[in-house]
């Protein structure tokens, strides 16, 4: 049998005619496509040739046939296989009052429909994202309900561009969607942005502005466009923004000097610190190498700590090193390295930390120098106090040993006449003594403040000519030889007196059976300038006495004029000016006394 | 004139004034009948060596000095044990200085052949003491 189908069946509409007893009378295409009925469907049951409905679908058919002229609904049946399918229909009753024997019924599956609005739904839920549009002619705008949540007015609130510009925060938000707009209408440039808004509430917000416009024939007649609410993650963003700045500012503005170090070695980045650290500006200091700059002598050192991070044996270290600045001058420097590694342990760079010691370490050396002067002048002031003791108890001992012979009448008169001399000797000796003791007192070890300029040569040749008469007489022959510049940091009255001392010292311990020469150089050192004055003396036996060549009443020859004090005050006026005194000699072949002065720096 | 408890006794000293006036008293405590005198360490290691080597005696008693030129009084100690053929036993040494430094005082008593440190002046008292202990 063939169906004969009426010109409605080409509908594209899934719909069906049945008649009061459910039978179906005509279908469309779409219909027949839908529930997959076979092409013998006519004057079967309604329900039967259908899958299972809501049951509010059939009480609706119902409702229809008894007299209710038309329903509609959406609703959701879950299967008895347990799918969950989503059905929307509407009925209508078919001719009017008298003919309402026939249902007009359209029926569709709009389950897909259903759950990609309900995604998008939840989407903008979730992602707080509304849609707004507004229509230039009519000059009205839409907003969804969740542009109202977001500005937090009520759902029936009615916006107005006013309105809606009136939201953006007063300022750089308020002008930048004005202009926005603005240009979009003029020139159908879209946007996407982001502004603050101050809400119904009065509570600011970030949000992200999307605006696209409908141009027709060159001229904007709509704006469409959406609305999030990105507050959560802008203020995070900033807070990271904050955070990462005030690290960038913390190790930009450190007192610390900081850089990044590459694995070989290059400086990859450093803060002003550590340039003004090293007298380098940022740029030469990143065409260095820490071994660069690194002091010889601490770089073994260092290397070593180094590759124990590199080895893995430590993440970090520190060390206190030498570098050298741009002008080459040391630097001292507390050094805390740091491995920055990769997620596979690879070192990718090292943080360095350094802190100059320079101020630190001159205040040791300063202190340490204090200490030195202090121990030196400890030491030799009770040296002194001793030497001091035992010398004026010499004198008052023996003063005391011949009184009490005097007093005592068994003395014979060439006895007696021999102790007067000897009182005599003893109070001239104690005079001279003291008067010794003064000149010590005068020299003051490490008051080197006031230094002076001192030409060593003109001394040297003013003295020369003071003991002229000396040399002449005990026929000396003295040769002179300078190199460099004589010019010492002095006291002219202790150079004066170290010079004759020496130089009188040479006559005096003179090799009577043999011509006397004395040989006197002055050579420039690096920093120094160093005296020499040599002679072919008797010499003096170092092994026994080197070590009380410069004590106080120490002699070594049985000379008329020994006296001891020559030696001792010389070494303590040349320390005075912050000077070195060495002797070398041996018997009956001569001395040398070399002495090394403080350059003078011009 | 009674008997010198000593034969021979020593000076080793410098000081001229210290020689004369403690020859008078050893003079006037008859204290030896001999004195002889050098003035630094060096002098008396020769006088004594040579003394041994003549088959002479060694002096019963040495008043040797510390600060002297040439080698001082630790000098000629060290010096005296190192005398060939030297009995060190017959010998006394008392040292008679000025010092009176503890330093001195502490490394006198290292030396064994040392019996006292004498702060100079030295007394008559001292010299009668001497007398009596040896």
């Amino acid at each position: 049998m063939t169906v004969d189908f009426s010109p409605f069946h080409q509908l594209d509409t899934p719909f069906a005619i049945i008649d009061k007893e459910y039978t179906y009378i005509e279908i469309s295409k779409q219909w027949q496509q839908q529930f997959k009925l076979k092409k013998t469907f006519k004057g079967k049951k309604f329900f039967e040739c259908l899958p299972e409905l809501p049951e509010e679908f059939q009480i609706d058919v119902s409702y229809c046939l008894e007299g209710i002229s038309s329903r509609s609904d959406t609703k959701r049946i879950v299967t008895s296989c347990g799918n969950s399918v989503w059905y929307q229909w509407k009925i209508s009753t078919l001719g009017g009052h008298e003919v309402n024997n026939y249902l007009f019924i359209t029926l569709e599956d709009v389950t897909d429909k259903k759950l990609e609005e309900d995604l998008l739904y939840k989407t903008q839920e979730v992602a707080k994202i509304g849609s707004w549009r507004m229509d230039l002619k009519s000059n009205t705008i839409f907003w969804s309900d969740m542009v109202k949540t977001i500005h937090e007015v009520p759902l029936d609130f009615k916006p107005d561009l006013e309105k809606a510009i009136f939201f953006y925060k007063a300022g750089w938000s308020r002008e930048h969607i004005t202009n926005l707009v603005s240009r979009a209408i003029a020139s159908g440039t879209s946007w996407d942005t982001e502004l603050i808004i101050v809400t119904e509430n009065g509570k600011e917000k970030w949000v992200r502005a999307i605006g696209e416009p409908e141009m027709v024939n060159g001229s904007c007649i709509r704006l469409v466009g959406t609305f999030q609410d990105i507050d959560a993650r802008k203020q995070t963003e900033l807070e990271l923004e904050r955070s990462k700045n005030a690290f960038a500012d913390s190790i930009k503005n450190s007192k610390v000097g900081m850089a990044l170090v590459s694995p070989s070695g290059q400086f990859l980045e450093a803060n002003e610190s550590l340039c003004a650290l090293w007298g380098y500006n940022k740029e030469e200091l990143k065409k260095l190498t820490f071994q660069e700059i690194t002091h010889q002598e601490d770089l073994e050192k260092d290397l070593a700590l180094l590759n124990e991070v590199i080895n893995g044996k430590r993440d970090t270290y520190q060390l206190e090193k030498r570098y050298f600045d741009k002008k080459g001058q040391i630097v001292y420097a507390l050094l805390t390295v740091t491995a920055v590694r990769d997620q596979e342990g690879t070192i990718q760079q090292f943080i360095s930390q350094v802190i100059g010691l320079n101020e630190r370490i001159k205040n040791e050396n300063k202190l340490k120098k204090l200490l030195d002067i202090t121990t030196n002048q400890n030491e030799s002031l009770l040296n002194f106090a001793y030497i001091v003791s035992h010398n004026l108890r010499s004198h008052a001992s023996n003063l005391a040993l011949v009184c009490g012979l005097v007093n005592n009448n068994k003395l014979s008169a060439s006895q007696r006449e021999e102790a007067m001399l000897h009182l005599e000797k003893a109070s001239s000796s104690l005079n001279e003594t003291i008067d010794h003791l003064n000149d010590v007192v005068q020299i003051k070890i490490g008051g080197e403040q006031h230094l002076e300029k001192v030409d060593l040569k003109k001394t040297i040749s003013n003295t020369l000519k003071g003991i002229s008469a000396l040399i002449a007489e005990n026929k000396v022959a003295v040769t002179l030889d300078y190199q460099g510049t004589p010019n010492i940091s002095g006291k002219l009255i202790y150079v004066e007196s170290i010079v004759l001392n020496l130089i009188s010292n040479a006559i005096k311990y003179r090799n009577t059976a043999i011509p006397a020469k004395i040989a006197i150089r002055v050579q420039e050192l690096n920093d120094a300038v160093l005296l020499e004055v040599e002679d072919n003396g008797l010499g003096i036996d170092m092994e026994a006495n080197g070590r009380n060549l410069f004590g106080m009443y120490k002699t070594f020859h049985k000379h008329k004029d020994a006296k001891g004090i020559g030696l001792f005050i010389t070494k303590n006026q040349v320390e005075a000016i912050g000077g070195k005194i060495v002797a070398t000699s041996s018997v009956n072949q001569g001395s040398t006394f070399s002495v090394k002065f403080k350059k003078h720096q011009v | 004139m009674s008997i010198s408890k000593f034969k021979t006794s020593c000076i080793i000293d410098d000081d001229p004034i210290h020689q004369f006036g403690l020859k008078i008293l050893m003079d006037r405590a008859n204290f030896s009948q001999e004195v002889l005198v050098f003035e630094n360490g060096e002098e008396a290691l020769n006088g004594l060596a040579k003394r041994l080597k003549e088959g002479e005696e060694l002096p019963a008693v040495i008043f040797l000095d510390l600060n002297m030129p040439i080698k001082d009084g630790w000098g000629f100690l060290d010096g005296f044990v190192t005398i060939p053929n030297i009995n060190t036993d017959k010998v006394t040494i008392y040292i008679v200085s000025s010092s009176i430094n503890p330093a001195d005082i502490e490394k006198a008593k290292t030396y064994e052949m040392v019996s006292n440190y004498i702060v100079k002046p030295l007394g008559i008292d001292q010299l009668e003491a001497i007398i009596e202990s040896l």
